[in-house]
């Protein structure tokens, strides 16, 4: 770990805040890389990560967008840079929208990062290297319009963006955090949401890197009195993409929609983590974790639900679904409770296997080709997370989704 | 050019039971063929297994279009050459928008938008639901027009229609009825409906009705043969299977 660790100590010891950065790159260094003996690594391909093909970069590297990324920008009512994990572009033209570059540790749960995070070996290298937070704060009472497009390109060999989005009361938003590059990179991005007493936030995290990246990333949203989260993930790219996405109900009446997906081909591994926490009572959670393997690839759903003593009236719901396109691909679906109050509703389903047999059906007897059938339901199932979006945004995504689809080689049984 | 569609000797069964037990019929492009009978005459079989849905398996007979063979095609190919099922419960499919779904099925994408909105208005859908998803959280009724929507892009050769009055109210059902009846003129189709109820026959002018018992034609003839049914039934049609 030679070439990573010093370019590591060497980053950190080259920012303003390195005393707080060393305690958490020193929890790093205890814990050292996950095993595949531990439970929720162990469909990991951790044999492949080698950090010595990674360095820190101190500043960002010059790339070219995407043409995708350009389209977005365009279409989006503000967009913040970040490169490599640096954000280059923090201007908002937005009135009750600012971004700021936050050089501190902190955590949105008030905690500081290194602690909250203490268990989470790539959170910690998050709190270590990230050059700083990105943080977007919406005043109370605003409502945006227009998308903000958060871009995330990482150019060099890795990169740890960090960002916190905070809603004050009242206050509306849509945001998209794209991913894109990443060739041969290491990218741990650490995002949290503090969403206020009666605010919303609808959020798409779309994450397009080349298929060759390491995506180790990890998402929390801490919900206030009557707040509303809507998420949508969306994976693509990656050897191995990690997506643990997290909502801690704190407040009353809050709720939190959450729908992931993904799509595996070659010999991705897809692997997706959620914890839905209900702190407070009459809150509600909604799960949908829907995803296709091809080829070789494989996924896994592993899903907590945790209700907490006292949070009465609470209604919680978990479905999985995961669609087999090769029968090398392999997809293994995980649903867990743990309720501590008995005045809830708590549900979850979960199911492995190929694409509904009646649906393709009625989509073949209009004519439509049983290859291009399949491709229709599935494609569906990126649709149905993109209902956040206004219909332009969507459609491009829509759209691009289509181009990957295009590639993939679908063998049902 | 007449294009004929020719049911013979069919024999379906369902879930181990033979429902269709030597069903025949014969039909004409530009004609309208009503299908009426109690529940569990068979007349939903029909209207599956000529679509090929993978529940109904075929143990006899022939259904062709112009002699080409239909039972022998998958459920794609059948409706290439011309057939289209409107289902009495259309699925939902999360995901997909109808235009794509019309799109993928070979639908001519000129204009192809407007021309949903106008299939929809004709039958007092409105457009707006066509931005949804196919059939999700549409009602009963809204479903049955959203088939329409397809049927009036598709254009068909041949129709079957299973119930399509069923969850319609009366002005929808006359919205439905005059835009198939249009269909006969417009390109020429053939329309094979199913149905419980005379309503729909009114403005739907039948050329042929045929009362279906027992997995089979028990008797045709013209319009007033709905006279007939709507006076005495059909227990004077009822045939029993020992």
């Amino acid at each position: 770990m030679k070439i990573f660790a010093e370019s590591a100590t060497s980053f950190i010891a080259s920012r303003p805040d390195a005393v707080s950065r060393r305690v958490a790159w020193s929890g790093f260094e205890a814990a050292g890389l996950p095993q595949v003996s531990d439970e929720v690594w162990r469909y990991a391909p951790l044999g492949d990560l080698e950090l010595d093909r990674f360095a820190v970069a101190d500043h960002p590297l010059k790339g070219e967008d995407s043409n995708f990324a350009k389209e977005l920008c365009r279409r989006a009512g503000m967009v913040v840079r970040v490169t490599d994990g640096f954000c280059v572009d923090n201007s908002s033209p937005i009135d009750g929208v600012t971004v700021d570059v936050d050089e501190s540790s902190t955590s949105l749960s008030g905690d500081i990062l290194s602690t909250h995070y203490e268990n989470d070996t790539f959170s910690l290298l998050n709190a270590a290297l990230s050059p700083a937070t990105t943080v977007i704060r919406i005043a109370a009472g605003t409502i945006v319009e227009k998308p903000i497009v958060v871009l995330n390109v990482t150019n060099g060999s890795s990169s740890f963006p960090r960002t916190h989005i905070e809603l004050g009361r009242g206050a509306n938003a849509t945001v998209v955090e794209y991913f894109e590059g990443g060739t041969n990179a290491l990218v741990v991005p650490l995002s949290e949401y503090q969403i206020g007493e009666n605010a919303g936030l609808q959020l798409i995290t779309y994450q397009r890197l080349a298929p060759s990246a390491w995506h180790v990333a990890r998402t929390t949203g801490f919900l206030g009195r009557d707040a509303r989260l809507r998420q949508a993930v969306i994976g693509m790219g990656g050897h191995y993409n990690r997506s643990r996405n997290d909502a801690q109900m704190l407040g009353l009446g809050s709720e939190n929609e959450l729908r992931t997906t993904f799509l595996g081909s070659g010999s991705q591994v897809h692997d997706f983590r959620t914890h839905q926490l209900h702190v407070a009572g009459r809150s509600h959670s909604t799960l949908l974790s829907k995803g296709a393997v091809a080829d070789d690839s494989r996924s896994v759903y592993t899903g907590l639900i945790e209700i907490e003593k006292g949070a009465k009236r609470t209604d919680a719901r978990q479905t999985n679904h995961n669609l087999l396109l090769s029968p090398t691909a392999h997809a293994d679906s995980v649903p867990n409770l743990d309720i501590k109050e008995n005045d809830v509703m708590c549900a979850h389903a979960s199911s492995v296997g190929p694409l509904d047999e009646l649906q393709r059906w009625y989509i073949e007897s209009r004519g439509v080709s049983r290859d291009d059938a399949e491709r229709l339901m599935i494609q569906g199932f990126f649709n149905e997370m993109l209902v956040a979006l206004p219909l332009e945004l969507a459609e491009l995504v829509e759209a691009d989704v289509t181009s990957v689809l295009a590639s993939v080689r679908i063998v049902t049984p | 050019m007449t294009s004929t569609l020719k049911i013979e000797g069919l024999r379906v069964e369902v879930a181990g039971k033979e429902v269709l037990r030597g069903f025949d019929l014969a039909m004409s492009s530009g004609e309208v063929h009503a299908i009426m009978g109690p529940n569990g005459s068979g007349k939903s079989t029909l209207a599956h297994a000529l679509a090929g849905h993978p529940g109904y398996k075929v143990l006899d007979g022939s259904v062709t279009i112009d002699d080409v063979e239909l039972l022998e095609l998958s459920a794609t190919d059948r409706a290439r050459h011309g057939l289209l099922l409107a289902l009495q419960q259309p699925m939902e499919i999360p995901g997909v928008r109808p235009i794509d779904l019309l799109v993928a099925a070979g639908a001519n994408e000129a204009n192809l938008r407007e021309r949903m909105s106008d299939e929809a208005r004709s039958v007092e859908l409105r457009p707006d639901v066509l931005d949804r998803f196919v059939n999700v959280d549409l009602s009963g009724g809204e479903r049955k027009r959203a088939e329409m929507v397809q049927f009036g892009i598709l254009r068909p050769k041949f129709a079957v229609l299973d119930e399509i009055d069923s969850g319609l109210d009366v002005d929808a059902l006359g919205a439905v009825a005059r835009r198939l009846r249009r269909a006969t003129t417009e390109w020429d189709c053939g329309i094979m409906a199913i149905t419980h109820f005379r309503r729909l026959l009114l403005e739907l002018v039948p050329t042929m009705i045929h009362v279906v018992s027992g997995g089979r034609v028990v008797a045709t003839g013209g319009p007033e043969l709905s006279e007939v049914l709507e006076k005495d039934g059909y227990e004077p049609f009822r045939v029993t299977n020992a």
